[in-house]
């Protein structure tokens, strides 16, 4: 039998509920009729998973209602391609700083998603350019704040 | 309140400022005018500009972008029919129709007067109000303020569309971010995992904007991107409305006004749900209700003078309370922590200047956007023809930037990705936003207050033997059961009929 997304997500925040209340016996204050304690905030959430998981798994377990489809395949791999492209950004940064590693991936995201528009090479690399500089002139310049220097440069 | 008004001018006649408050309306009307932005989403981006800057700019700039963001919000409704944020639904209604019958500069016109009037009068009021409600509030101890905060959360699931467990699971996972790092008054660290970074807690910029922001971006391009929307600005001759014809709708006006300032006054809820409760009384009052749906002009006023007088309103509580009225005003009272403002009571006796600039910026910006819409009218309508593919990723990369300001650290961007891929999981899920932002920004304070509340009484049954505490109490309550209560209702009525 084929799992419906709400019963996964039930299931999830049931398991979640119970990770979160194990971690939550850790903590050295405990809970008391006269005085709640740091437990008693984090307890309320996992109590909500658990009973909201549940609630979620059998109302889902009881509907006949067909489920939409979130994503298609091809919506999660673009969906998993840019959370990789997001990640080399954040690295990119580290290593080389904001003012490399913006236009490269500016320029990345922007063909991504242009994908079956038109735009121009051009206009992607004046576009990814300008932006980037832009956005550094803000809050640099404008407002005072620092952006990552890069280790290769810092 | 007269003391502060040099103090105000000074503030926002300062060249800086003033370039500040004009251009933070501007991104604000760009970010509430495209569908799938919002006002709440361009605070949230640009908030860690402000970390640099004293409180007087700092607040001058936040509250610009919001006003701009309720105020532009029906450009996309009148428009495109999809509204710009919640807050503009009802606006669709007959705003799209009557644009598409040719008359889309008046529905602008319509707009644009109904979100000057609602915002000014409702940010006057709240001047007003507000000290007084303070006052009031001196009175209150730590088992209201604990019993104010759970009505808040629990309100929005009250309305929440849907699935009643989805929202208090939204809710949960608030309250569980909010838990991380060291706890109010005992100091345990939770949720820590002996690393530096969260020993503060979760940052309110990583955490919102990579679940609100960056994760609805990713989520939107694996949907795939629709054709652009086709914007008909030929139709858009001058302002098309007349003094008679407005005064012609003082009863309407007044009545949305006092809906969106009440609605927006209640903790918890805002402007999107005001307008569709003014729309409704709008249809039921008026004498032609067949005409609604159908581009009438009274539709468009209900919905805009509602959504905008909820700004007022909901800043009450906010300045009044320290309890936010929605998510935005939520967002504002964390980054005014940031600047040292803690609001409620005490802030009118500490910084009452600053409350009471932020009244006056609501007031001067909803000059400003009343000038900039109007003479720009066959302008603004372009925004909504900036190409996805440009815009999307440039707000991507703004969001890391301002993940970065947050505490000059790449770490932060590190964990505002982790967020993404919740935020993605999470609306695969089908969980809504809103509780979760709440119970996230109110949870410490609900903490806190709690504890105080045991630490005081040692007991649980003071927050139901204190009158206020209680009936808060009972109201929260109620709210978490009413999906429940609502959905036995209709069954009873489908049963009978």
């Amino acid at each position: 039998m084929k799992l419906k997304r709400d019963q996964l997500t039930g299931a999830v925040l049931v398991i979640l509920g119970i990770v979160v209340f194990l971690m939550t016996t850790t903590f050295s204050i405990p809970i008391t009729a006269s005085y709640p304690g740091p437990r008693m905030l984090p307890t309320i959430a996992a109590f909500g998973f658990v009973v909201c998981g549940l609630g979620i798994f059998a109302e889902s377990a009881m509907s006949k209602k067909e489920e939409k489809q979130f994503l298609a395949k091809e919506g999660w791999i673009r969906v998993i391609v840019t959370l990789i492209v997001i990640a080399a950004y954040i690295t990119a940064m580290t290593v080389a700083g904001y003012l490399i590693a913006t236009p490269i991936i500016l320029y990345v995201l922007t063909t991504m998603f242009a994908k079956g528009s038109q735009t121009t090479v051009k206009a992607r690399v004046i576009f990814s350019a300008a932006v980037s500089v832009i956005i550094f002139g803000i809050y640099v310049y404008a407002f005072g704040l620092t952006l990552p220097g890069g280790m290769l440069f810092g | 309140m007269i003391e502060f008004i040099p103090y105000i001018l000074s503030q926002i006649a300062q060249p800086f400022n003033l370039v500040l408050l004009v251009c933070a309306t501007v991104i604000g009307l760009i970010f509430g005018a495209i569908p799938g932005l919002s006002g709440t989403l361009a605070v949230m981006l640009f908030m860690p500009l402000t970390y640099s800057m004293q409180a007087g700019p700092a607040v001058i700039f936040l509250i610009a972008l919001w006003v701009g963001g309720c105020s532009g919000s029906f450009i996309g409704s009148v428009l495109l029919g999809i509204p710009g944020s919640a807050s503009s639904v009802a606006t669709c209604w007959d705003g799209y129709p009557m644009a598409q019958s040719g008359k889309a500069g008046k529905a602008l016109a319509i707009g644009m007067v109904a979100s000057f009037l609602g915002t000014f009068f409702s940010a006057l009021f709240a001047a007003l109000l507000s000290q007084k409600i303070a006052d009031v509030a001196f009175a209150m101890g730590p088992w209201e303020y604990f019993s104010l905060c759970f009505v808040a959360i629990t309100m929005v699931l009250a309305i929440s569309k849907g699935n009643m467990f989805k929202g208090l699971a939204s809710a949960a996972v608030g309250l569980l971010f909010a838990s991380v790092g060291f706890s109010p008054i005992d100091a345990e660290a939770r949720f820590v995992f002996d690393n530096m970074y969260l020993m503060s807690g979760l940052g309110m910029t990583v955490v919102l904007i990579g679940i609100f922001g960056v994760a609805r971006i990713v989520e939107e391009y694996g949907k795939g991107f629709g054709a652009l929307p086709e914007v008909d600005t030929k139709s858009i001759k001058g302002l098309g409305i007349t003094v008679v014809e407005i005064m012609a709708q003082g009863v309407n006006i007044i009545r949305s006004f006092l809906i969106g300032l009440g609605i927006g006054f209640l903790p918890g809820m805002g402007a999107g749900l005001s307008n569709l409760v003014a729309y409704s009384s709008a249809k039921n009052a008026s004498k032609t209700p067949e005409q609604f749906g159908h581009g009438c002009p009274d539709g468009i006023w209900a919905s805009e003078v509602s959504n905008n007088a909820a700004i007022g309103g909901s800043m009450i509580p906010m300045a009044a309370l320290g309890i936010p009225g929605d998510s935005t005003t939520a967002l504002l009272i964390g980054a005014l922590t940031i600047h040292g403002l803690e609001m409620g009571p005490m802030v009118f006796k500490n910084s009452g200047n600053v409350v009471y600039l932020m009244f006056a910026t609501v007031m001067v910006c909803a000059i400003v956007v009343l000038v900039l819409q109007a003479l720009g009218m066959r302008i603004i309508p372009l925004i909504l023809k900036v190409p996805y593919h440009f815009m999307y990723p440039a707000l991507i990369i703004i969001s890391f930037v301002s993940a970065y300001v947050d505490s000059s650290s790449l770490y932060k961007c590190g964990m505002m990705l982790v967020f993404v891929v919740i935020g993605i999981l999470m609306s695969y899920g089908g969980l809504p936003t809103a509780p979760l932002i709440l119970a996230f920004i109110l949870g410490p304070t609900l903490e806190s207050n709690m504890l105080k509340s045991f630490q005081y009484s040692g007991t649980a049954v003071t927050f139901f033997t204190r009158p206020i505490s209680c009936i808060f109490m009972v109201v929260g309550i109620a709210c978490v059961f009413s999906p429940l209560i609502r959905m036995i209702i209709e069954k009873q009525k489908k049963t009978k009929a």
